[in-house]
């Protein structure tokens, strides 16, 4: 990432964070189904919205999807360590807690340490670290993501599938070490 | 680990992906000859590979979407809100976080919930709350978390009530079900708490394990009351409120099917969810089953007139009638209001629960009507047929007398175990049912074609007897292809 690269994700990450939060928030609550979230859809409308506001700020679409990842990716990761910490923070009363109901269904993948290990694979591939992040957390298909990264779909392919292997290595050398 | 060192692995591992499972060894013992540590990493790789392949292919944004519905409001923990001083976060739920907090001015410690400003921002909803906060702070007995006040400070929207330090229901679920000592005093006090609310026109919504909590002295109380209803919307389409309480989201199965439409709701709503719960706290299951997938398709069935279909009774049979009548689909066919439905649970403690006369039991009467008809007259024939058996010629008259005899104890028999399992289990009827009937079908059909052959031997000289012979045959075909279809039918007894 270049410098100026760097200074607009800076200016931009806020605003795309907002916005997406506030896009998720409402699609979940009309969602039907409850628990799929399309981030495709949400990425894109976020981006017309913004549009709307202020055109000149985008370079162009690959540029926005690859702020909104990472929007995306900084915002379940803060959620994830801010309930963490509540969650040791011993309560003593019980109100009314409905943690938990909202499970996602079969598997449960530990966002923090996979932000981790993410950490750790763009240290080795910066590449493969961003395709992860467009992937995983910008929820954008494979075409989409060759799009943004300006390389061929094969590739994306490629990349994807060591690095997810490498991953989920990952995650479960951690949890059982 | 450098990259160069991972570029080199990257490539050994796509080159053996290419290559068939079985030849992959053998390429990468050659390929990485004497370097064991890079033929481990990409052994393991691909051993990943295989096991979790797809593990991220759901985003992020699917599998966590409880972390984004949660408020990012920052902790009021420590701070001075009004007369308020803030203390611990005790709970958070969709519509808010829960602190424990002191009332300076009362020098008492309350639970003071933050409404999260996205539902009381609506001047509309802002107002209804208003009025059912009021409504609810007037609602006085044991097993109901008093609400003190609804407070405003600095715009924001807060409620004080009753502070109550226990264990929710849900916490107790976790250890199994309740033991059935403690299921019916649990399950008087809730339903006591909900009584009293509904004298007063007051109704809860969204009662559910989370929302009641049984305090270290033992005391039941219901938390909560009428505060759902800031989640109504007018916009409202279908599981908007499902989701829109947030919290329900992985838990529509609560929700009476007019609830979840939308449509406005009265008692008889809390009437459904207290059904979903004594159930629950039965049997340490939802009764629409264990994965939300499969509550909320149940959920559409009832929304579309379907019946609950629970698949097994409850132990205690009186609770299960009441239970069930809690979570029938057409409110209708509820309690009115959770005054009738604690009568009827008191009388299950004291063991004088009253025969409920539902639509159900009305419609089964024409069938038991049928069965029991049936047994009679094939008893009175075989009667007939011992008094007649000397007209015909030895020994036709006897070897007739005993075939009916035969078949008639078996089809008067099963007729009436099938009455009696109507009376005592309806829920195992159909299945019951589905595995006699064969035998009832051949024993009658028997016996109709016996009345017709002991008809056709004494006709002639002994005309009016073979005239009621031939009619009772000819009664018993058309009650086995016309009658008893009918009544089955009306009965609504089908096979699952």
């Amino acid at each position: 990432m270049d410098h100026d690269e760097r200074q607009s994700l800076e200016t931009l990450l806020p605003i795309v964070y907002q916005e997406l939060r506030r896009l998720a928030a409402s699609y979940l609550r009309r969602e039907r189904q409850g628990y799929t979230l399309q981030p495709t859809a949400l990425v894109h409308e976020a981006y017309l919205r913004l549009l709307k506001d202020k055109p000149d700020r985008w370079q162009n679409r690959a540029h926005f999807c690859a702020i909104a990842a990472h929007s995306m990716r900084q915002i379940l990761i803060e959620r994830a360590r801010a309930r963490d910490a509540q969650k040791r923070g011993g309560e003593r009363h019980r109100v009314t807690l409905d943690e938990g109901l909202v499970a996602g269904g079969g598997r449960s993948i530990d966002l923090l340490a996979l932000d981790q290990a993410l950490e750790r694979l763009a240290a080795l591939d910066a590449e493969q670290a961003r395709l992860v992040e467009l992937r995983f957390f910008g929820g954008l298909t494979i075409e989409e993501t060759a799009e943004t990264m300006n390389i061929s779909p094969a590739t994306v392919k490629r990349h994807w599938t060591v690095a997810c292997a490498w991953l989920a290595r990952e995650l479960e050398d951690n949890s059982h070490p | 680990m450098t990259p160069a060192r991972w570029q080199q692995i990257n490539e050994l591992f796509h080159e053996a992906l290419d290559r068939d499972r079985s030849a992959r060894q053998d390429f990468l013992h050659h390929r990485t000859d004497g370097d064991p540590e890079l033929l481990r990493e990409v052994q393991t790789l691909l051993r990943s590979h295989d096991r979790t392949e797809g593990f991220l292919d759901e985003p992020a944004w699917g599998i966590a979407a409880d972390l984004i519905l949660e408020s990012p409001a920052e902790s009021l923990t420590g701070r001075l809100l009004g007369s308020y001083r803030v203390g611990a976060v005790i709970g958070r739920g969709g519509m808010g976080v829960v602190y424990a907090a002191e009332d300076l001015r009362l020098g008492r410690t309350v639970a003071l919930k933050a409404l999260t400003p996205e539902y009381t921002r609506d001047p509309v909803r802002r107002e209804r709350l208003t009025r059912e906060a009021r409504s609810a702070a007037a609602l006085s007995h044991p097993a109901i978390a008093t609400v003190f006040a609804l407070e405003e400070i600095d715009g924001e929207l807060y409620i004080a009530s009753e502070l109550v330090d226990g264990q929710t229901l849900r916490e107790e679920l976790a250890a199994g079900a309740l033991s059935p000592e403690r299921l019916l005093p649990t399950l008087v006090d809730v339903a006591a708490a909900l009584a009293a609310a509904h004298e007063r026109g007051i109704v809860h919504r969204d009662l559910k394990p989370e929302n009641v909590i049984r305090r270290r002295d033992g005391q039941v109380k219901v938390l909560d009351f009428g505060l759902a209803s800031i989640a109504a919307s007018s916009e409202a389409p279908s599981f908007t409120r499902l989701t829109e309480v947030g919290v329900a989201l992985g838990t529509p199965g609560y929700m009476a099917p007019e609830q979840l439409g939308g449509g406005e709701v009265d008692a008889r709503a809390d009437v459904f969810a207290f059904g979903v719960l004594g159930w629950e706290l039965a049997t340490a299951e939802h009764p629409f089953g264990r994965d939300p997938g499969s509550v909320l398709a149940r959920m559409t069935e009832l929304m579309d007139g379907g019946s609950p279909r629970l698949s097994r009774a409850l132990p205690v049979p009186g609770l299960d009638r009441v239970v069930r009548r809690c979570m029938r689909a057409a409110p209708a066919e509820r309690y009115s209001s959770a005054v009738a439905l604690l009568a009827d649970l008191r009388s299950i403690g004291s063991g004088t629960l009253a025969e409920p006369m539902t639509s159900q039991a009305g419609r089964l009467w024409w069938w038991k009507c049928h069965q029991v008809t049936i047994a009679v007259i094939n008893v009175f024939m075989v009667v007939a047929l011992w008094q007649i058996r000397h007209w015909t010629t030895r020994p036709y008259g006897s070897v007739m007398f005993l075939v009916a005899l035969m078949l008639a104890t078996i089809s008067v028999t099963l007729r009436l175990n099938l009455w009696f399992t109507s009376r005592v289990h309806p829920e195992t009827l159909a299945g019951h049912r589905a595995r006699l009937f064969p035998a009832v079908i051949a024993a009658d059909t028997l016996l109709a074609i016996a009345w017709l052959v002991t008809a056709a031997l004494i006709a002639g000289e002994h005309d009016e007897m073979a005239a009621l012979l031939v009619t009772v045959g000819v009664a018993t075909f058309a009650s086995l292809v016309l009658i008893e279809p009918a009544t089955t039918r009306e009965a609504g007894i089908q096979n699952h």
